[in-house]
């Protein structure tokens, strides 16, 4: 299948191999939680929430009292997909993810600032286009700042392809079903410093004469865009971290 | 879970033993109702309620299949609900199963009638292609993404609002010659059919706090309930279904006399459905 037209240099959906789908972002669709976000890119769409910082609700799963415990639950709504179907809660995939989410954000948490207290974060696929990996990031990354936790940088990601001798940006089911290689970068906008890095089918983009490179400098670049989105939403969201810790811990 | 102060308990059973909640509705009176429709574009109809901070999806799903043996005209609708852990952290991992398994029940119970499908409220005949070979399965899929009480009436209704957005496509039927044989189906996707959904219920759950009861509680108000009463009811005032919840036992002159203020309750909560439908669907 012809994935970026030859003559015009057009994707499927119509945009150009360097432009992201359209990305929507809303702070606060959860009234109840301490934090949430909404966040779509194109037709993914993920509710985040986050409840937090609190005592440590199972005293087992605390590993280092200094810090704040994070955890992180993925979950897929049963209509999320084309065809319909009921998975078990806690399949190896969403585990999968929901270590990486976790793993992801912690990064970026000031964790020593809330000692022996917990931050839950849940995501909920709404709908699933592809992408939702980042999606999720860049949902959970408004949901902690609209929460009020200190966090280091913010941490904003997107997935990029490689189909048809062309690196595409963010790619839509379609094109992520092409079975190309395609890599998920996870960056800590303003430090500059890649968090979370994935690659599937590595060794067909080694044999690729653009290589590696082109698709992750790609997804850099352009989660920077994604960064300018999300700070002009956290510009929105009331609690600002840097009124809580004024000592210069600033996610901003 | 919900932390109350005994003051805060004491505040919210005064108000409503004196009429006047804690966030100013009466007793009968219920939260400001928010409706989207096409929320799901994958879905064949898909809505979004929103009751106060309580808010739900409803999705319905149409694929072909098999009637069963026992009911050859009939189509199957199946209902599951779902809470996210977005709505409370309890819901995380399995901790939700035993809950929507609870809800998904009650839905049941009030929309889709008995084993054979009799008294459905829709109509499973309407679903059926070829008789015995060929039917549509339904199915219908609740998430809880926040959650502020009164979850089984936000969900009946955005059942009921999602149904009137489904469009289900039209088939064609070649049959072949041989009358054993699986019969060629082709799906247009440009042809729908509405369905009728003006005999779908809604759910109203009568709350008992102290000795009074309400209508859509929120979360602090349930933790206060002794016993729930939820009841269906269709448009013509006619009871299709009943649930009660709660440990504490009730008088059974209690009953049916809530059973008569849910429906009066039951045809406004219609009325104003139905208001809030047609302004989604211009909207759309």
């Amino acid at each position: 299948m012809e994935y970026v037209n030859l003559l015009t240099g057009f994707r499927v959906d119509g945009r150009r191999p360097n432009e992201m789908r359209q990305l929507k972002g809303e702070v606060g669709v959860v009234a109840r939680a301490d934090g949430s976000a909404l966040f779509e890119m194109g037709n993914t769409r993920v509710i985040a929430a986050v409840y937090g910082p609190r005592e440590v609700q199972n005293k087992g799963q605390q590993v280092n009292s200094k810090e704040a415990l994070v955890r992180c639950e993925y979950r897929m709504a049963d209509f999320s997909t084309g065809d319909r179907r009921r998975k078990p809660k806690g399949d190896r995939r969403s585990t999968e993810i929901s270590l990486v989410i976790r793993q992801t954000m912690e990064a970026s948490i000031l964790t020593h600032l809330m000692p022996r207290s917990q931050i839950d974060i849940f995501v909920q696929v709404l709908q699933a286009d592809a992408g939702t990996r980042a999606a999720c990031i860049n949902a959970a990354t408004l949901a902690l700042a609209d929460a009020g936790i200190p966090m280091r940088d913010i941490v904003t990601s997107c997935s990029a392809g490689y189909l048809c001798s062309t690196p595409l940006l963010d790619l839509n089911y379609i094109e992520d079903s092409a079975g190309g290689p395609d890599v998920t970068v996870g960056i800590l906008a303003k430090m500059d410093k890649v968090t979370l890095l994935q690659v599937t089918k590595y060794h067909e983009l080694l044999l690729i004469a653009a290589s590696f490179r082109t698709p992750l400098v790609l997804s850099s670049i352009h989660t920077n865009s994604i960064t300018t989105i999300l700070h002009t939403m956290c510009s929105l969201v009331k609690h600002f971290s840097c009124h809580l810790y004024p000592e210069g811990h600033c996610f901003l | 879970m919900v932390g109350l102060s005994v003051g805060e308990k004491h505040f919210i059973r005064g108000g409503i033993a004196q009429d006047l909640r804690a966030d100013g509705r009466r007793r009968l009176q219920f939260r400001a109702i928010s409706v989207e429709t096409g929320v799901i574009p994958q879905a064949n109809g898909s809505a979004r309620v929103r009751l106060g901070a309580t808010e739900v999806i409803a999705s319905v799903k149409a694929e072909l299949g098999k009637p069963s043996i026992l009911h050859p005209d009939k189509g199957k609708v199946s209902i599951f609900v779902d809470c996210s852990p977005t709505a409370a952290p309890m819901f995380e991992g399995r901790g939700s199963e035993e809950f929507s398994a609870e809800l998904s029940v009650a839905l049941q119970r009030c929309l889709l009638g008995g084993k054979s499908g009799a008294g459905a409220a829709i109509d499973l005949s309407s679903l059926i292609v070829v008789d015995g070979k060929v039917c549509w399965d339904l199915y219908i899929d609740g998430l809880v993404v926040s959650s502020d009480g009164n979850l089984l009436d936000a969900l009946a209704a955005a059942i009921k609002v999602a149904l009137s957005d489904t469009g289900i496509p039209k088939v064609n039927v070649s049959l072949s010659a041989a009358t054993d044989e699986e019969p060629e189906v082709d799906v247009s996707d440009e042809e729908f059919l509405q369905f009728d959904t003006s005999s779908v219920p809604v759910i109203v759950t009568l709350t008992k706090v102290g000795k009074h009861y309400i209508v859509d509680a929120t979360s602090e108000e349930e933790s206060q309930m002794s016993s729930a009463v939820s009841v269906s009811v269709n448009r013509h005032g006619q009871i299709c279904g009943l649930t009660k919840r709660g440990g504490a036992g009730l008088d059974p002159s209690v009953v049916f006399d809530m059973i008569s203020v849910a429906k009066h309750v039951g045809q406004q909560f219609i009325s104003v459905l139905d208001s809030e439908i047609a302004a989604a669907e211009a909207a759309e």
